[in-house]
C-alpha cells in the first residue's frame, strides 16, 4: 500500500503567500511522484516499482493526472490574487504562452499548446499543467521535462485514465519527450531565469487587469 | 423563492466534473460569492461560488460523484423574496426563468439557465455591447417597436430586447439604429487601402520581449531624465595615445570602456543608482556588485549584454570585453547568460546619431545613461576661444529609488571622471 502525502513540496509555499503574486521555478533534488486531486495511487501508478524504488508520492491540490518530477525537470508554479476570475482556458493559454516564449528565447522551435493544457514539441508532450482556483486566487502548476528520459516516466506511471485527443493511445515513451531528447541542451538554471522573468511579467499583467 | 443552481460550464470545454469537497450543508446560511463546493475537472480544481444569498435547501451529489454541466448542484432559499416579488425578480434576473408550483416546493422556483455564469467570478460573461442578437428566432416586441423598426429599416430580429422576457422596446430600436449608424459612419471615414500598401509581419520573439520589457519599465518605474554635456578633450587625447598600442594587441579602443569605468566608480559613490526597490517587502535592494549592461543595436533588435564586475576591470580589460560582446552580437551568439544580472545600463546611441534622449530604464534597475553624438563647440579657455569636444549625456532614473539631488551628484561625478580620466586611477 502506497502512502500518499499531502502536497508540501517547496513550490507550494507560494500558495499561502501574502503577496499579490509569486512565481516559483523549482528544480527538485530527487524524484517524486505527484497525483492529481481525485487520482488514486493504485489506478495511476505502477505501485510495485514505486514501492521497490522507494519513491515518495504526493497528492497536489490541483487537478490532472499523475506526473513524475525529477532533478531533470523544472516545476513551474505561480499564484496570483484576483477579484475577477477568468475562464481557466484563458489562464492556460496565457501562462503556457509565456512558458513557450521563454523556451523560444532559448531557441526551441515547433512549440504548440495541445490538449487542454499541455505544451508540445511537434506532437510530443514536454510539459503538462493544471490549475487550482479559489474565489480570490489562482494557483497554476506545471512540470517541464528538461532532460528526463521518457523511459523513466513510463517506469512509474500507468497509462492515464483520461487522455487528450492528440495522444491517440500512445504510451509514455512514444508520447512524452524532453528538451534534451529533441536536441535542445539548455542549462536549466538559464531556463529557470527566463521562465521566472516571462512569468513574472505575465503575472504582473494579470493582476494589473483586476 | 427557491433557486436551483446548476453546474455551470467553467470554461474548460468539458461537460462534466467530479465533486471534490462540499463546503455547505442543508440549512446553512450563505452569501453570494461564498464557496459552495470544490469541483474537479480534467485539469482544473476550482471552488464554485454561490450566485445567491440565502439558505441552502438541498445539496445534490456526493464527494467523488461526477456531475454533468447543467445538472443541479444546490437549491437555495432566497430570503425576503416571495410571492409576486419573487416572480418579478425571477423575470428580471434570468431570461430562462421557469416558474413552477407544487412538487413539494412552496412559492416560486427559479432555475439557473444552461449558460448561467458565476456572478462572483464574472465567469462566462462577455464584455461586449449587446448590439445584435441571433437571427434564428423571431423577436418578441411591442407593436410600437415593430412599427418603429420598420420605419427605420431595422431588422428587429437582430435587436437585443431589454423588456420583460427579452421583449424588444422602442428604446432598443433607437439604440440599435444609432449604434449601426455609428459603425457605418466609421466605415466611411476609414480609407480603404488596397492590400498591397500594407505588409504584415509576425513579431519576432525578441521584438515581443523588447515590447514587454519597455512596457513593464514605463508602467512600473517613475521615469525622470537629466541632460548634461561633458567636455572630453582630455579623454580624446588619452584615447588617441592608447588606441594604437591597443590596436597592436588586436583590441579596438572606443570611448565606451572609459564611460563604463567612470559609471562604475560613480555607482560605488552613489549606491542608490545601483539599487532596486522591493515594494512588496518594503525595502531597497542595494547591489554590492557593478554589472553594467550595454544596449546594442543588432539586426534582430535591441539586446543588452552585461559586463560583470566593471569596477574590478581595467580600461584595457573592459575594451577586450566590449570587443568580445560586439563579436558575439554580430555573429548572433549572445545568450541569455551574457545578458543577465545587470545593475545599471549604458546606451550609446550617439555612435549612430542623436544628441539627447529620454532612455527607457532597463527595469527594475535604477538608471540608464545615454551617450549622444560627439559634439564640437567653441569654449573659453582663459580669455581664448578654443575648440571644445562634448559628449551629450542623458540620464534616466527611477524617481521612486533616487532623488534629484543624488542623481545630479552622480552625474557630476561621472562627468568629472570623463573630463579628467586620470582621476579614475587616482580616486
Amino acid at each position: 500500500m502506497i502512502e500518499v502525502i499531502k502536497y508540501n513540496l517547496p513550490d507550494f509555499d507560494i500558495f499561502n503567500t501574502d503577496l499579490k503574486f509569486e512565481v516559483s521555478v523549482w528544480r527538485p533534488e530527487r524524484t517524486f511522484l505527484v497525483i492529481g486531486q481525485s487520482n488514486d495511487a493504485e489506478r495511476s501508478l505502477k505501485t510495485d516499482l514505486v514501492l521497490r524504488d522507494n519513491i515518495l508520492v504526493y497528492k497536489r491540490p490541483s487537478g490532472g493526472e499523475a506526473v513524475i518530477i525529477t532533478p531533470n525537470t523544472l516545476v513551474i508554479s505561480l499564484v496570483f490574487k484576483t477579484d475577477k476570475l477568468l475562464n481557466p482556458k484563458e489562464y492556460f493559454a496565457k501562462i503556457n504562452q509565456a512558458i513557450i516564449a521563454a523556451l523560444q528565447h532559448n531557441g526551441v522551435e515547433d512549440l504548440h499548446q495541445k490538449g487542454i493544457s499541455d505544451i508540445a514539441i511537434g506532437e510530443k508532450k514536454i510539459a503538462g499543467s493544471s490549475i487550482y482556483r479559489k474565489p480570490d486566487k489562482v494557483f497554476y502548476h506545471a512540470v517541464l521535462n528538461v532532460s528526463e528520459k521518457p523511459e523513466v516516466i513510463a517506469r512509474y506511471l500507468l497509462h492515464p485514465q483520461k487522455e487528450p485527443d492528440y495522444r491517440q493511445g500512445r504510451d509514455h515513451s512514444e508520447f512524452v519527450t524532453s528538451l534534451a531528447e529533441e536536441g535542445y541542451m539548455i542549462d536549466p538554471e538559464i531556463l529557470r531565469y527566463d521562465l521566472e522573468k516571462e512569468l513574472g511579467t505575465l503575472t504582473f499583467t494579470l493582476i494589473s487587469k483586476v | 423563492m427557491r433557486y436551483i443552481f446548476n453546474f455551470p460550464d467553467i470554461g474548460e470545454g468539458l461537460d462534466e466534473g467530479t465533486i471534490a469537497e462540499w463546503y455547505v450543508v442543508k440549512g446553512q446560511q450563505i452569501k453570494s460569492g461564498d464557496p459552495l463546493l470544490k469541483m474537479e475537472t480534467d485539469k482544473v480544481v476550482t471552488d464554485i461560488p454561490s450566485p445567491k444569498t440565502g439558505i441552502i435547501a438541498a445539496v445534490y451529489g456526493k464527494i467523488g460523484e461526477v456531475v454533468k454541466v447543467g445538472e443541479a448542484l444546490v437549491e437555495i432559499d432566497i430570503e425576503g423574496v416571495d410571492g409576486a416579488d419573487a416572480v418579478a425578480e425571477a423575470k428580471m434576473e434570468s431570461e430562462e426563468t421557469i416558474e413552477e408550483e407544487g412538487a413539494g416546493v412552496v412559492g416560486t422556483l427559479e432555475i439557473a439557465g444552461k449558460n448561467a455564469y458565476l456572478p462572483a467570478s464574472g465567469e462566462g460573461m462577455v464584455e461586449t455591447v449587446p448590439v445584435s442578437a441571433k437571427t434564428d428566432k423571431k423577436a418578441l416586441a411591442t407593436p410600437v417597436a415593430r412599427a418603429m423598426a420598420k420605419e427605420m429599416g431595422v431588422d428587429i430580429n437582430k435587436v437585443v430586447g431589454s423588456g420583460p422576457a427579452g421583449r424588444v422596446m422602442t428604446l432598443d430600436i433607437k439604440k440599435y439604429f444609432e449604434s449601426s449608424k455609428r459603425i457605418e459612419d466609421q466605415a466611411k471615414i476609414i480609407p480603404q487601402l488596397p492590400e498591397d500598401r500594407i505588409t504584415y509581419k509576425p513579431l519576432s520573439q525578441l521584438r515581443k520581449m523588447i515590447a514587454k520589457n519597455m512596457i513593464a519599465s514605463k508602467h512600473n518605474a517613475a521615469h525622470m531624465t537629466v541632460h548634461e554635456e561633458v567636455e572630453i578633450s582630455e579623454l580624446i587625447r588619452i584615447r588617441e595615445n592608447y588606441k594604437k598600442v591597443f590596436a597592436e594587441k588586436g583590441i579596438k579602443l572606443s570611448y565606451l570602456p572609459f564611460v563604463l569605468k567612470a559609471v562604475a566608480l560613480s555607482l560605488i559613490k552613489y549606491p542608490q543608482l545601483n539599487a532596486e526597490i522591493d515594494l512588496e517587502n518594503n525595502r531597497m535592494v542595494f547591489k554590492n556588485y557593478y554589472n553594467i549592461g550595454i544596449a546594442v543595436d543588432t539586426e534582430d533588435g535591441l539586446l543588452v549584454p552585461v559586463i560583470q564586475d566593471v569596477d574590478k576591470l581595467s580600461v584595457k580589460e573592459l575594451a577586450e570585453k566590449l570587443n568580445q560582446i560586439s563579436e558575439k552580437a554580430r555573429d548572433r551568439k549572445l545568450t541569455i547568460n551574457d545578458m543577465k544580472d545587470g545593475t545599471f545600463t549604458i546606451t550609446n546611441y550617439g555612435s549612430i546619431g542623436g544628441l539627447f534622449a529620454t532612455p527607457v530604464i532597463n527595469y527594475p534597475q535604477a538608471g540608464i545613461l545615454g551617450i549622444g553624438r560627439l559634439l564640437e563647440k567653441p569654449i573659453f579657455k582663459g580669455d581664448n576661444v578654443v575648440k571644445g569636444r562634448f559628449f551629450p549625456l542623458s540620464l534616466s532614473v527611477d524617481h521612486r529609488i533616487v532623488d534629484g539631488g543624488e542623481v545630479t551628484r552622480f552625474l557630476n561625478t561621472v562627468m568629472a571622471y570623463l573630463s579628467d580620466p586620470v582621476r579614475m586611477i587616482i580616486d
